[in-house]
C-alpha cells in the first residue's frame, strides 16, 4: 500500500533560483511527521510545492497514489490537503466564524460544516469566544489558532503546518502543540515544519532534517533526538 | 440556512466603519441635511429625482468597486456595460410593445419591461464572462506585473471596441423607450411620480440588497470577498480563483446592464450613452475609496445629492466642473476616500 | 599583438567620422535607419501618388498624431502615469492660441496676435495647466493620477463648452490660419518640424540623467524614493514637459484645421486614440508611436473612404489591436522592430 503522500526527487525554486534539490519524503496515513532545518533551508518551499503554490521542475509528488505535481493549488486543497502557511493568509476583514466557514468551502454539506465548527471550537475554545471578531484584529496567537482551525474545517486527509510556534509566547506554543496532538489522536495526518526542535521531536513519530535544500537525515523522532548531528546543530547540546 | 448570524449586519458594518472614520460621519450627515434642504427648497420632486439617481449611481458604482476590489481592475468599460443593457432592453422590449399594440394583454404589458430588464442582465452577465475569459484571463496567464495599469488600458481598448462596434452595427441614432408602461403618473400632493421612475428605483434597491445578501450570506459570495482579501488564502481553502474572477466580472457587468435597461426611459440607447454613468460611477468610487463596496452604495446617494445641488445652485453646465473640485478636496483631505480603500493591490504602482 | 592594434586603430580612423555622426544621432534618438526613414517620410509628398492634396492632408494628420504619441509616451512609457486628460490639455493649447489670435467679432475679445506667436503662448498655458495638474495628482498612485487627470480633462472640456463668449462653446469658431496658403505641403513641413522638435527635445531629456530617474520612478516608485529620487518632483517635471508639447501641437492643429470645437479636440476619445497609437507603437520607445502613426492614418483613411458603409470600423480595429498588443506583445511595434533587426544582424554575422 502506497503512503498517503510521496514526494519523489523533486527540484523546485523561484524563477532561476533553485531551492530544493532532489528532495524525497513520505508521510504514511495517520503519521505525525516533522521537517526540521535551519533558516533558509527550504522547508517552507517544500510545503509550498506540496500544496501546489510552486511547481516542481523535476520529480513527482503523489497523494493517495495520484500525481499532484501539476495540479493547481485549489484542486490540491479540494483533494484533502490543508496548508497552514507561515503568513497564515487569513481573511482579515471577516469574522472568525466566516474565516472558519470559508475553511470548509469545499464541504458542501451544511451539517458537516457545523460539526466541523463545533470540533474546532472544542479544540480552541478561545475562538468560540471571539466568534464575531474580525480576524485582522485578533492577537498573534489567536490568529495562529484561527489559521490552524481554518485548515481543519474541511477535515483534511493531510495537514501541512508551517512553523506554528513562530513568534508565540511559550504558553501559547503549548496550546498550539497540544491542539496538534489532539488532531493527531483524531487520526489526522500531519506534516509539521518547526524550528522548535526538542518539543517537536517529542510529539512527532518521524522526522526529516533539511539542509540547503536537501534532505540530509531522516528517521523516527526518538532516534533523531539522540542523533549527534541533530543535538549539536539544532538543540545546542 | 446559517444557524446564527455569521457577521455584522450592513448597518453594523457601516457604523463600525464610521466610528473609525469621522469624515464619513460628517459627509453622511451633510448628505442627509442637503437632502432635506433639497426637499424644502427645490421641491419634493427634486428630492425623489435625487434619490432615484442615487440608486442608479450606487448600482453602477457597486460593480466598479467590486471589480476593483476583487480583481484589481480599474474598469473603464463599465459604462459600456450600461450601454449593452440599454440596447438589449430596447431590442427586447420594442417587439413586445409592438405585439401588445395589436394584441392587448394587461399581464404582458405589466411584465413586458421586466422581460427586457432580465434579458439585459443576462446578456450583461454573459458578455462580462466572455470579456473576462477573452481579455483578462490571457493577460493573467502571461504576467501580473503592472497589472493595474495594464488592465486599465485593456478596459480602454474594450471600451473602444464596444462603442465603435455598436456604432458600426447599430449606427449612431438614439433608441429610447419614453414609457415602459402606459399608466398615468401617480400624483401625491404636488409630486408627480411616473411608474418608470419608481420601477428604476425599486430595481436599483432590490438589486443592491440582493447582491449584498449574496455577498455576505452565501458560500460563493463569501468566496468572492475572500478573494478580495487574500488570494493565496482563498486558494488554500480550495477556491478556484479563475472561476471567482469570471463570476465577479460577469456580475458587475450584469448590474451595469440592468442599470442601463431600467434607465432606458431617461437615457436612450446610443453608442456613447455609457460615458456619463461611467463618469459618475468613478466619481463615486474615488470619493468613497477604491474597492469599497459598502462605501459605493452610500456614495451613490452622496454623489446624486452633490449633483442636484450643483444643478440647483450653479446650473447644469457646471456638472462636469464641480466633481473635480470635490475630488480634489477629498484627495487632499482623505486620500484613501471617505470610507477608506479596501484593496489588496493598491500598493502596486 | 601590436599588429592587431594598428589594424583596429586604422579602422577607427576611417570609421571615426561615421562613428561620431552615429553618436550624435544616438543622442537625439536616431539610428541611421531612423534618419533614412525620416528623410523618406519627408520626401514622400514630392512623389506621386502622395503629392495629391487629400493624401498630403493624411500625412499632416500622421505627423500630428505621431507627435502626440511621442509626447504621450514621454509620460506613459517613462513615469508610468497615463495622462488621461491629454487631449483636454492639448485643447487648452489650441484654445489659448486660437483666442489670442482671433480677429473675428464673434468672440468677445479680438487680440489678433500672430498665430506664430500664440501657439507658443498656448504651449506655455498648457504647460502651466500640466504643472498644476501634476502638483495635484502626482502624489497619487498611478491609477488615481490617471482618473484624476481624466476628471480634470472633462472639467476643462466642460469649461471650454461653458464659456460661449470666449469660445462659442460647442458651436465652435474659426481660428486664423497659420500659413498664408491653402496648400497642405507647407503645413506638412511645419507638422514634421514639430514632430522632430517634440521628439528631439523629449529624447534629449530622457537621454540625460533625468531619463534614468523617470524610468526608476516608473518601474518602482518606492525603490526610487528609497534611493533618493524625489518622485513627485520628477513626475511633475515630466508631466509639465509633455503638456507643453501637447499644447504646442494643439495650437498647430487649431490653425491648421481652421475650426475648433471642444468635442473635436478635447474629448476623452481623442486621448484614447493617442494612447492606443503610443501603445501599439511600443510603450517607452517614443519613436514607435510616431512611426506607426503614418501607416495608421493611411489605413484609417483608406477604410474610411472605401468602406463608408461601415463607419467606425477602423476604430474597432484600433481597439482590438490595442487589446492584442497589451495582452500578448507589450513591447509593440518597437519591440517587433528590434527583434527582427537583431535576427537579421545575427544572420548577417553568421553568414
Ligand atoms: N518568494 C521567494 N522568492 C525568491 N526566493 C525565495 C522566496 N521565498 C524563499 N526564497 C528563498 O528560498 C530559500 C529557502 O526559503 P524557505 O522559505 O523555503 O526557507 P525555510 O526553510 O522555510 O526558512 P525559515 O526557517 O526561515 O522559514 C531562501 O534562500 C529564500 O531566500
Ligand atoms: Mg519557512
Amino acid at each position: 500500500m502506497a503512503a498517503l503522500l510521496e514526494v519523489e526527487h523533486i527540484n523546485a525554486g523561484y524563477g532561476f533560483l533553485q531551492v530544493l534539490w532532489d528532495v524525497s519524503l513520505k508521510v504514511e496515513k495517520g503519521e505525525f511527521v516533522c521537517l526540521l532545518g535551519a533558516n533558509g533551508a527550504g522547508k517552507t518551499t517544500t510545503l509550498r510545492t506540496i500544496a501546489g503554490f510552486l511547481k516542481p521542475t523535476a520529480g513527482d509528488i503523489r497523494f493517495e497514489g495520484q500525481s499532484i505535481a501539476k495540479t493547481p493549488a485549489y484542486q490540491i486543497s479540494q483533494m484533502g490537503i490543508s496548508f497552514v502557511s507561515e503568513s497564515l493568509n487569513l481573511f482579515t476583514n471577516m469574522s472568525v466564524r466566516e474565516n472558519l466557514l470559508l475553511g470548509a468551502y469545499r464541504v458542501l454539506d451544511k451539517k458537516k460544516q457545523l460539526q466541523a465548527l463545533d470540533f474546532v471550537y472544542s479544540l480552541f475554545p478561545r475562538l468560540k469566544e471571539r466568534e464575531r471578531q474580525l480576524a485582522g484584529t485578533m492577537s498573534g496567537g489567536e490568529r495562529k489558532m484561527l489559521a490552524i482551525a481554518r485548515g481543519m474545517m474541511s477535515m483534511p486527509k493531510l495537514l501541512l503546518v508551517d512553523e506554528p510556534s513562530l513568534g508565540l509566547a511559550p504558553q501559547v506554543v503549548v496550546t498550539v502543540f497540544e491542539a496538534l496532538q489532539t488532531l493527531r489522536k483524531e487520526g489526522v495526518t500531519i506534516l509539521l515544519v518547526e524550528q522548535n526542535v526538542p518539543s517537536t521531536l517529542r510529539i512527532t513519530d518521524r522526522g526529516y532534517v533539511m539542509e540547503q535544500g536537501k534532505i540530509v537525515l531522516e528517521g523516527p523522532s526518538k532516534e533523531l533526538m539522540n542523533n549527534e548531528h541533530v543535538r549539536v546543530a539544532y538543540m545546542g547540546i | 440556512m446559517e444557524a446564527t448570524r455569521v457577521q455584522p449586519s450592513f448597518l453594523e458594518r457601516v457604523m463600525l466603519n464610521m466610528r473609525a472614520r469621522p469624515a464619513a460621519w460628517i459627509v453622511i450627515a451633510m448628505t442627509l441635511g442637503f437632502l432635506v434642504i433639497i426637499g424644502i427648497f427645490a421641491g419634493p420632486s427634486q428630492l425623489i429625482n435625487t434619490i432615484v439617481t442615487g440608486g442608479m449611481w450606487a448600482l453602477m458604482a457597486v460593480g466598479l468597486a467590486l471589480v476593483f476590489g476583487v480583481m484589481n481592475i480599474p474598469h473603464f468599460a463599465h459604462g459600456d456595460s450600461f450601454m449593452i443593457g440599454a440596447y438589449v432592453a430596447y431590442f427586447v422590449f420594442t417587439p413586445i410593445q409592438a405585439y401588445l399594440r395589436d394584441n392587448p394583454n394587461p399581464f404582458l404589458s405589466a411584465v413586458g419591461p421586466l422581460i427586457g430588464w432580465i434579458a439585459a442582465a443576462l446578456v450583461g452577465f454573459v458578455a462580462g464572462a466572455v470579456m473576462e475569459k477573452l481579455v483578462f484571463y490571457p493577460l493573467r496567464m502571461r504576467t501580473r506585473r503592472g497589472w493595474v495599469m495594464n488592465t486599465f488600458l485593456l478596459t480602454v481598448g474594450i471600451s473602444f471596441v464596444l462603442v465603435y462596434g455598436a456604432n458600426l452595427i447599430l449606427g449612431p441614432n438614439f433608441r429610447g423607450v419614453p414609457n415602459y408602461w402606459n399608466v398615468p403618473p401617480i400624483v401625491i400632493g404636488s409630486v408627480r411620480l411616473t411608474m418608470e421612475r419608481i420601477a428604476a428605483f425599486v430595481v436599483a434597491i432590490v438589486a443592491i440588497v440582493a447582491f449584498w445578501i449574496f455577498l455576505s450570506n452565501t458560500r460563493t459570495g463569501r468566496a468572492i470577498r475572500a478573494v478580495a482579501q487574500d488570494e493565496m488564502g482563498a486558494e488554500m481553502v480550495g477556491i478556484n480563483l479563475n472561476f471567482i474572477y469570471t463570476l465577479t466580472f460577469a456580475l458587475a457587468t450584469a448590474m451595469a446592464a440592468l442599470a442601463g435597461a431600467s434607465l432606458l426611459f431617461m437615457f436612450p440607447a446610443y453608442p456613447t450613452v455609457g460615458l456619463k454613468p461611467l463618469y459618475f460611477a468613478w466619481y463615486v468610487v474615488m470619493l468613497v475609496g477604491l474597492g469599497n463596496v459598502q462605501g459605493a452604495i452610500v456614495g451613490g446617494f452622496i454623489v446624486a445629492v452633490l449633483q442636484t445641488l450643483t444643478q440647483q445652485f450653479f446650473g447644469v453646465s457646471y456638472e462636469d466642473v464641480v466633481p473635480v473640485v470635490v475630488m480634489i478636496l477629498v484627495l487632499l483631505l482623505v486620500p484613501n476616500g471617505i470610507f477608506g480603500s479596501e484593496v489588496k493591490g493598491i500598493q502596486e504602482q | 599583438m601590436s599588429m592587431e592594434r594598428t589594424v583596429t586603430q586604422a579602422e577607427r580612423v576611417s570609421g571615426g567620422l561615421w562613428e561620431g555622426i552615429k553618436a550624435v544621432l544616438a543622442r537625439i534618438g536616431f539610428s541611421p535607419l531612423g534618419v533614412v526613414a525620416f528623410i523618406i517620410i519627408a520626401l514622400l509628398p514630392l512623389v506621386p501618388p502622395f503629392n495629391q492634396e487629400h493624401i498630403m492632408r493624411w500625412l499632416v494628420m500622421g505627423a500630428f498624431l505621431g507627435a502626440q504619441a511621442v509626447a504621450f509616451d514621454f509620460t506613459a512609457g517613462y513615469i508610468n502615469v497615463v495622462n488621461f486628460g491629454f487631449a483636454a490639455i492639448l485643447g487648452v493649447g489650441a484654445y489659448t492660441s486660437a483666442v489670442l489670435s482671433n480677429t473675428l467679432p464673434i468672440l468677445i475679445v479680438q487680440p489678433g496676435l500672430p498665430p506664430w506667436l500664440t501657439i507658443w503662448i498656448g504651449a506655455l498655458a498648457a504647460g502651466l495647466i500640466g504643472f498644476l495638474l501634476g502638483m495635484l495628482t502626482l502624489r497619487l498612485r498611478g491609477i488615481f493620477a490617471a482618473v484624476m487627470a481624466w476628471f480634470v480633462g472633462i472639467a476643462l472640456m466642460g469649461l471650454a463648452t461653458n464659456m460661449p463668449k470666449l469660445t462659442r462653446g460647442s458651436l465652435g469658431f474659426a481660428p486664423p490660419p497659420l500659413l498664408n496658403t491653402t496648400n497642405n505641403l507647407p503645413y506638412y513641413y511645419v507638422a514634421l518640424g514639430m514632430l522632430l522638435l517634440t521628439y528631439i527635445c523629449l529624447r534629449l531629456v530622457t537621454n540625460s540623467h533625468m531619463g534614468l530617474a523617470f524610468r526608476a520612478i516608473g518601474q518602482n516608485i518606492d525603490a526610487a524614493r528609497a534611493s533618493g529620487i524625489n518622485p513627485t518632483r520628477y513626475r511633475v517635471i515630466n508631466f509639465t514637459l509633455s503638456c507643453v508639447f501637447a499644447g504646442l501641437l494643439g495650437g498647430f492643429y487649431a490653425h491648421y484645421i481652421g475650426s475648433l470645437t471642444p468635442r473635436t479636440v478635447m474629448h476623452t476619445s481623442k486621448t484614447v486614440e493617442v494612447l492606443a497609437l503610443a501603445y501599439i507603437g511600443g510603450r517607452g520607445s517614443m519613436w514607435g508611436g510616431a512611426a506607426v502613426a503614418f501607416p495608421f492614418v493611411f489605413f484609417i483613411e483608406y477604410l474610411r473612404s472605401n468602406l463608408s458603409q461601415l463607419p467606425g470600423l477602423h476604430m474597432v480595429i484600433y481597439g482590438v489591436l490595442l487589446i492584442i498588443v497589451m495582452i500578448f506583445y507589450p513591447g509593440g511595434a518597437a519591440q517587433l522592430y528590434s527583434t527582427i533587426a537583431r535576427r537579421i544582424q545575427r544572420r548577417a554575422k553568421g553568414g
